[in-house]
């Protein structure tokens, strides 16, 4: 039997490590990917506590299917702005797209 | 015998290359996880648990760390793949092969086919001060804190429940039919979202005010 918190470490280290791409990163879509680990890690907390404390409910597990449906549209409309940004600037990294800065 | 595969050469370096690093990563941990497992010291779950932690780990680290931006998408896969592994300990197969169908062959699809028509080169050379030193602080905290309170906190009894999937649809199309319609319009909206956005603009388009002057 697996503990818990194996499962909890695991999802806590892959969203760090997603939340380091974030930040680090400059490149638009290496920071989708980056949100993409950080989404992965909050289902297999989600799923986690789904299967060990709420056996009957399946509240988890509709939770992490949501998570799913969600990213995937997020992932198609924000490909759509990077194309968008692409088209303007000739270029998808975030720098570029500073005309609401001072 | 290499030599005769019908691959283009760089994809033939990138695969062989690929397949070094995995294999170096991979064997010794592989060993030492039979090698306990024959020892009786954890059980077939925990071997299985145990691999994917090391690839979920490893494929992410590769995304946020490689500079080419194909491979940090091929790392992605890996870990994608990963998580739906884990699914499958927790014995939920129906997310698991949700996970395998939209992320592996949905998403990643998607951000390759972004990566192609973006024109993405690597990671560019930032001249106005590196962020990694500050996002590096940031994830190790993060990561300690997750896990200082996992390990600390009382998390009640454990019995993984094998959970049946027959109710979890009637669950979903009854009690949560309201959410299931709200994804449903979010969809729409974000495929028109994403059409509109990603269209090429056309001669007989109607300016917006503000862009009439440029």
């Amino acid at each position: 039997m697996i503990p818990l918190e194996n499962f909890l470490i695991l999802a806590g280290i892959l969203f760090a490590t997603g939340l380091y791409g974030v930040l680090a990163r400059r490149s638009a879509i290496l920071i989708l990917m980056s949100v993409e680990l950080m989404l992965a890690a909050v289902s297999i907390n989600f799923i986690a506590f789904a299967a060990y404390l709420d056996g009957e409910a399946f509240s988890g597990l509709i939770f992490a299917l949501f998570v799913i449906t969600v990213a995937a549209a997020e992932v198609g409309l924000a490909l759509g702005i990077v194309l968008r940004l692409f088209r303007e600037r000739r270029t998808s990294y975030v720098d570029a797209a500073d005309t609401l800065k001072w | 015998m290499i030599d005769r595969l019908p691959l283009p050469a760089q994809f033939d370096r990138i695969i062989m290359a690929g397949g070094a690093v995995v294999a170096l990563v991979l064997t010794p941990i592989l060993v030492v996880l039979l090698a306990l497992l024959v020892g009786d010291q954890i059980s077939a779950a925990e071997l299985v648990f145990w691999l994917a932690f090391t690839v979920i780990v490893a494929g992410a680290l590769g995304t946020v760390l490689l500079s080419n931006i194909v491979h940090a998408a091929l790392a992605l896969v890996a870990t994608l793949l990963g998580v739906a592994a884990i699914y499958l300990l927790l014995a939920t197969e129906f997310i698991a092969l949700v996970q395998i169908l939209v992320y592996g062959g949905g998403v990643v699809i998607l951000i390759i086919f972004g990566l192609m028509l973006t024109n993405a080169q690597a990671d560019p050379v930032v001249t106005d001060g590196s962020q990694k030193p500050f996002a590096a602080i940031v994830g190790l905290l993060l990561a300690s804190i997750f896990i200082a309170a996992a390990i600390d906190a009382e998390w009640g009894a454990e019995t993984a429940a094998v959970i049946p999937f027959r109710d979890f649809g009637a669950r979903l199309f009854k009690d949560f039919i309201v959410p299931v319609i709200i994804v449903g319009v979010l969809l729409d909206i974000a495929l028109s979202g994403a059409l509109v956005n990603a269209r090429p603009p056309r001669e007989d388009d109607a300016t917006p005010e503000g862009e009439a002057a440029s």
